[in-house]
């Protein structure tokens, strides 16, 4: 029987260990893996690549971020895996989201308001790092259900099956690739499914600069992608494609189905401030996309606060119709950091899906407050309202409050 | 915050400095553009009333999401997340009736008449409300 040489073996070894460990992981259990840009500067972090294991952040935190989210974000406790009481191989870093929600929802109409509660998220994150320079990140869980499976679902054109089975049938991989990447900071490349780096990427994925660049829930692509991080800027360079319309809805995103690049170039200031440049470039059957736009930071030090903001314009061509709209969509707010362990935003954004037709705006307010009482705990208050159409005294408003208890691993 | 000393490489250890004015500058001119963004537009509505532009530029961001009429989910049967199959699940479903806006199911959806509105999340502006009309007043093609 030939024996693999003892490097060779190794490697093997823990890659089926690191494989054998997910499946049974992703089995046990039943989706967000986003980053918190608040946390920039106001942490004293310069980059989002020190706390996350992805070079453009997002998804799972560092040995750093953990530390970190015990001694700087919390209140207090241990951010390490499972509390500190189990520390998993040098190798293998793992992770897991869950998070709960309630809200109440008013859209006017015959049935406004309503109320839920649901399980928002359960994902489950693994890395496995095969030597200093090559790891294998996987994430997976099962989407969030906001409004009851019901077996039947009767609208005003008829009643009919609800084909939305089980968390098994509900479950998804929003990341899993291959990454070199010899240092924290250098050059990088990674292939396999992600986001392509670009905007500011919060949490909130109902936020318009998520939601209409291509970035919304399940939006990810599978790409081809590399950069540089250096302590005062990066840029990140992504080719990428949708999943090919054979894999399993399992491997499937959701969203714009188009192959292009987008390129993400931020430049940072001080350890306080920044400023990035963005396109995306988007090619499809249908339809293709073509925006950019611009990131802005600003973290204020006396005042414990950081205004982050975004602006792009978002081309989208129709050849069938042959015809065209330019929409724009930005973000603009501040975050408080009172005390440690409690973070206070405000918000507007700005959604107009064509500037040249009035009325086809949307505006929306927000107030968010997070806190985190201890490490691995964070409750979530969310107060969203949005402003349809004109804004005149007879166009469609939307109210939102969100209440969510989330749990780390 | 941590001791500097223990940053890893790299990190930028304590805020300092002061911030430099371009920074400022491109943060106000970033909410001065979305500002001025706001009440943009013309009262004339040129859209094409098409469905290949209503579904690229309305249905497919706003409906087509992953809980909801994405190709994963389907809720109520309904796939909005590409042209096609999302002419299919309106018209040949009978949420929308050709020639007939008045009747059109979609339309009493949108406008939370007897129903849950939807989208549920993000109402649709009036007029892009008017544009479905437009387009099935049209007799409602695949065009």
């Amino acid at each position: 029987m030939p024996t693999i040489p003892s490097p060779m073996r190794r490697i093997v070894l823990r890659v089926f260990a690191g494989v054998l460990f997910v499946c049974l992981y992703l089995a046990l259990a039943s989706g967000r893996a986003e980053a918190y840009p608040q946390f920039q500067f106001s942490s004293g972090t310069n980059r989002c690549s020190q706390c996350h294991y992805s070079p453009a952040g997002g998804g799972l935190i560092t040995s750093w971020g953990r530390d970190e989210s015990g001694d700087t974000l919390s209140l207090g406790g241990d951010g390490a895996f499972l509390h500190g009481a189990w520390s998993p191989p040098s190798w293998l870093a793992l992770g897991a989201d869950f998070r709960l929600a309630g809200t109440w929802n008013d859209v006017g109409g015959d049935q406004s308001p309503q109320t839920a509660f649901f399980p928002m998220q359960a994902d489950l994150y693994a890395r496995v790092a095969f030597n200093d320079s090559v790891s294998f990140y996987v994430s997976g869980g099962a989407h969030g259900e906001v409004r009851p499976k019901e077996g039947t679902a009767t609208t005003s054109a008829g009643t009919f099956s609800e084909d939305f089975g089980s968390v098994g049938d509900r479950f998804m991989s929003r990341e899993h690739y291959l990454m070199w990447r010899p240092s924290a900071t250098g050059p990088y490349a990674r292939i396999g499914k992600f986001y392509a780096p670009y905007g500011l990427r919060f949490v909130e994925h109902i936020f318009y600069v998520r939601r209409f660049t291509g970035y919304n829930l399940y939006n990810e692509t599978y790409n081809l992608s590399g950069g540089y991080v250096a302590d005062e800027w990066e840029l990140h360079l992504t080719a990428f494609t949708p999943p090919p319309s054979g894999f399993p809805d399992q491997l499937q995103s959701v969203g714009l189905r188009e192959n292009g690049v987008a390129i993400y170039y931020e430049r940072r200031f001080n350890g306080m401030s920044a400023l990035a440049a963005q396109t995306r470039l988007g090619i499809g059957q249908e339809a293709s996309h073509y925006q950019g736009g611009l990131v802005g930071k600003l973290w204020l030090e006396k005042a414990k606060m950081l205004v982050l903001g975004e602006a792009d314009i978002v081309r989208t061509e129709v050849a069938a119709a042959s015809a065209g709209e330019t929409g724009f969509v930005s973000y603009i707010g501040p975050t408080f950091f009172p005390i440690r362990g409690l973070m206070v935003t405000g918000a507007y954004e700005r959604y107009q899906e064509d500037l040249s037709v009035k009325g086809t705006g949307r505006n929306a307010f927000d107030l968010e407050v997070n806190f985190f009482p201890w490490a691995h705990f964070e409750f979530v208050l969310l107060g969203r309202y949005q402003m349809i159409g004109t804004g005149a005294p007879d166009a469609t408003s939307a109210s939102l409050i969100m209440g969510q208890l989330h749990y780390y691993l | 915050m941590h001791n500097p000393a223990m940053l890893p490489a790299g990190a930028p250890g304590s805020i300092r400095g002061r911030f430099p004015a371009r920074a400022l500058a491109a943060a106000i001119a970033l909410l001065g553009i979305a500002l001025g963004a706001a009440g943009c537009g013309s009262d004339i509505d040129n859209r094409p009333a098409k469905w290949s532009f209503i579904s690229a530029t309305i249905t497919e961001p706003g409906c087509a999401t992953v809980a909801c009429h994405s190709a994963v989910a389907q809720r109520a049967g309904v796939n909005l997340s590409a042209r096609d199959v999302g002419f299919d699940s309106l018209v040949m479903r009978n949420f929308v009736i050709p020639g007939d806006p008045i009747d059109s199911p979609v339309v009493f959806l949108m406008h939370a008449q007897g129903s849950i509105r939807m989208p549920p999340d993000l109402p649709l502006p009036e007029v892009d409300i008017q544009l479905f009309e437009r387009w099935i007043l049209n007799g409602a093609n695949n065009d």
